[in-house]
């Protein structure tokens, strides 16, 4: 009887030791896995942001005139045009890459790089780029503009 | 000659006077008879034309052929009646100038269709052949626009869409034996197939691309003469042509007969740029009049010298910033700003066409000035990164050290409470 007792562990002892032993395990891996996801992140892509809130107000744009802005890392381009409308699309040229800005004298937007001239409704309208610039929605909230990818 | 194209305009004018003002929307007598026909050139037509832009607009067979529609006889082909059947080579852009030559008629239609296609097409060189010459091989309206089959070019079937404007005219100029006894070449769609253009409007459907009309024309068509290639090439690259016609080349190509553009991108089989095509090396085309240790040579080499800085500059700043922000330091300032050493070495290589050093450097110096700054917040990035992976790499060890000692602790305290039990 003594001698049973001393070598077969009783299964409740042996639960403590699996859970332990497995606690530990879940310790390391809770330390370890942060750490490692930290120390190699993914690569990340192009700003998954769909909408961005300029650091400007609706007044600050005045009537046919354009405002370059930061949407993630990349140029956008927001235009308050002669009829009081506000505008906004990306900055990047489809042609070559180019920061697109807006001409008031000819009422485009206009890449100067090779003359590439864009409507106010981004499309390519002369000169070499194959195609329209993204365009953006644009929302005022107050005081506040917010430009936001098309779903 | 062109007495006899005068009063072949005169004859189909009245013929076909009747039907302008009217176009019978109504099936006509000649499609009873015609259908039925073998095939072939009688009945051919017939079944082709319910495709036809002029079908769908209410034309009938009269419209063009003349005669009487409504006359189920064969009375209705008297040429009385203004019959011409099948109209001769030289009678096609009188017959087809008829309608599409007069804008009041032609606004009814199309408001925005062009009425002076006769107008030029008399003064390319298809026109100008059939009007000296009677030349039957040379084309004219149906050549391009095929009879009975004619489809606006917005539609993707017409032979006349931007994607099928090449093989149209590939269909003769391509032809070795059809065009020998003009003397051209016979290479152009071969070559053009190769071209960047060829390759914007095949796979990238970018049908603003230039396809043959863009630089020849479509109903004026002829070759660009060595003096104007370059407001070719302009009407969409302003900027180089800009440059170029303010440039010393512009003045020393005519003289030696060069063509402007086409002497470095050639013609038909236009290729990508790139930068390897200036200064002295593999792929150089300065080199074809420049030669080693000229003025001229050096210039180019200190160009090329100046892009390939800020090439190699932009690329270094980007690959700093990219890996920056793959570890998860926010850099989108610095790349938002480092764009604009994208725009100067674009417009440094537009500028290459004044062909002036200075103008190069210009650009050049102000897409380094912004890659220098890039640089310098990439590495800054960087050095916070290596920072907060060491502050991580402390704080692991200590965390390590702390659960070894608690382990010994443990190890340690268990035969004690052993003893105890034992005793």
């Amino acid at each position: 009887m003594a001698d049973s007792f001393s070598t077969k562990p009783t299964p409740r002892r042996k639960f403590l030791d699996w859970l332990l032993g497995t606690s530990v395990g879940g310790l390391a891996a809770a330390v370890l896995y942060p750490a490692t996801r930290y120390l190699i992140p993914p690569r990340a892509g192009e700003s998954s942001a769909a909408t961005v809130t300029l650091p400007l107000k609706p007044d600050d744009i005045a009537v046919n005139t354009g405002q370059i802005f930061k949407f993630g890392n990349r140029a956008g381009l927001l235009i308050r045009t002669s009829n009081n409308e506000l505008k906004a699309f990306s900055a990047t040229c489809t042609h070559l890459g180019c920061i697109v800005r807006y001409r008031p004298d000819l009422g485009e937007i206009w890449c100067a790089c090779h003359n590439g001239h864009f409507d106010l409704n981004g499309r390519n309208v002369s000169g070499p780029p194959p195609a329209p610039l993204e365009d953006f929605t644009v929302n005022v909230r107050g005081d506040q503009i917010v430009v936001g990818k098309r779903t | 000659m062109t007495r006899t194209l005068l009063g072949a305009m005169l004859a189909l004018c009245c013929s076909t006077a009747a039907r302008a003002q009217n176009p019978e929307p109504k099936k006509e007598t000649c499609v009873a008879c015609h259908e039925v026909m073998p095939d072939g050139p009688l009945a051919d037509p017939v079944k082709a034309f319910g495709q036809d832009i002029h079908s769908a607009k209410g034309f009938g067979c009269a419209a063009c052929h003349g005669g009487d529609g409504t006359d189920a006889s064969m009375g209705a082909m008297d040429p009385k009646k203004g019959f011409v059947g099948k109209p001769r080579h030289q009678q096609i852009p009188v017959m087809c100038g008829h309608c599409h030559s007069d804008a009041q008629f032609m606004k009814r239609y199309n408001p925005a269709l062009r009425v002076d296609e006769v107008a030029e097409y008399v003064t390319s060189v298809h026109g100008k052949r059939l009007a000296q010459f009677d030349d039957q091989k040379v084309a004219t309206c149906t050549s391009c626009h095929p009879a009975h089959s004619i489809r606006p070019p917005s539609d993707p079937k017409s032979s006349v869409h931007p994607l099928n404007v090449s093989k149209t005219c590939g269909a003769c100029h391509a032809k070795a034996d059809y065009m020998a006894s003009y003397g051209i070449p016979t290479n152009q769609l071969e070559k053009y197939e190769q071209s960047v253009h060829w390759k914007a409007i095949s796979v990238r459907h970018d049908l603003s691309a230039p396809t043959c009309n863009d630089c020849h024309g479509n109903h004026g068509a002829a070759p660009p003469g060595i003096s104007w290639v370059g407001n070719t090439c302009g009407q969409c690259h302003s900027v180089m042509a800009d440059n170029f016609a303010k440039s010393r080349h512009a003045v020393v190509f005519p003289q030696m007969g060069i063509p402007g553009c086409a002497a470095c991108h050639n013609n038909h089989d236009i290729q990508a740029t790139s930068d390897t095509m200036l200064g002295l090396g593999d792929g150089a085309v300065c080199v074809n009049c420049h030669t080693e240790g000229s003025p001229g040579s050096a210039e180019a080499v200190a160009m090329r010298r100046g892009i390939d800085s800020l090439r190699m500059d932009l690329d270094s700043a980007r690959g700093l910033l990219e890996r920056a922000k793959n570890a998860g330091v926010e850099v989108s300032q610095a790349q938002f700003d480092l764009e604009g050493a994208h725009n100067a070495l674009v417009s440094s290589r537009a500028a290459i066409h004044t062909f002036n050093v200075a103008t190069v450097d210009t650009a050049v110096g102000l897409g380094r000035t912004i890659t220098a700054a890039a640089f310098v917040r990439g590495q800054a990035a960087l050095g916070e990164l290596r920072f907060r992976r060491t502050g991580l790499a402390v704080f692991a060890l200590i965390i390590v050290v702390l659960i070894a000692a608690l382990l010994l602790k443990i190890r340690e305290l268990e035969p004690h409470t052993h003893d105890h039990t034992d005793a």
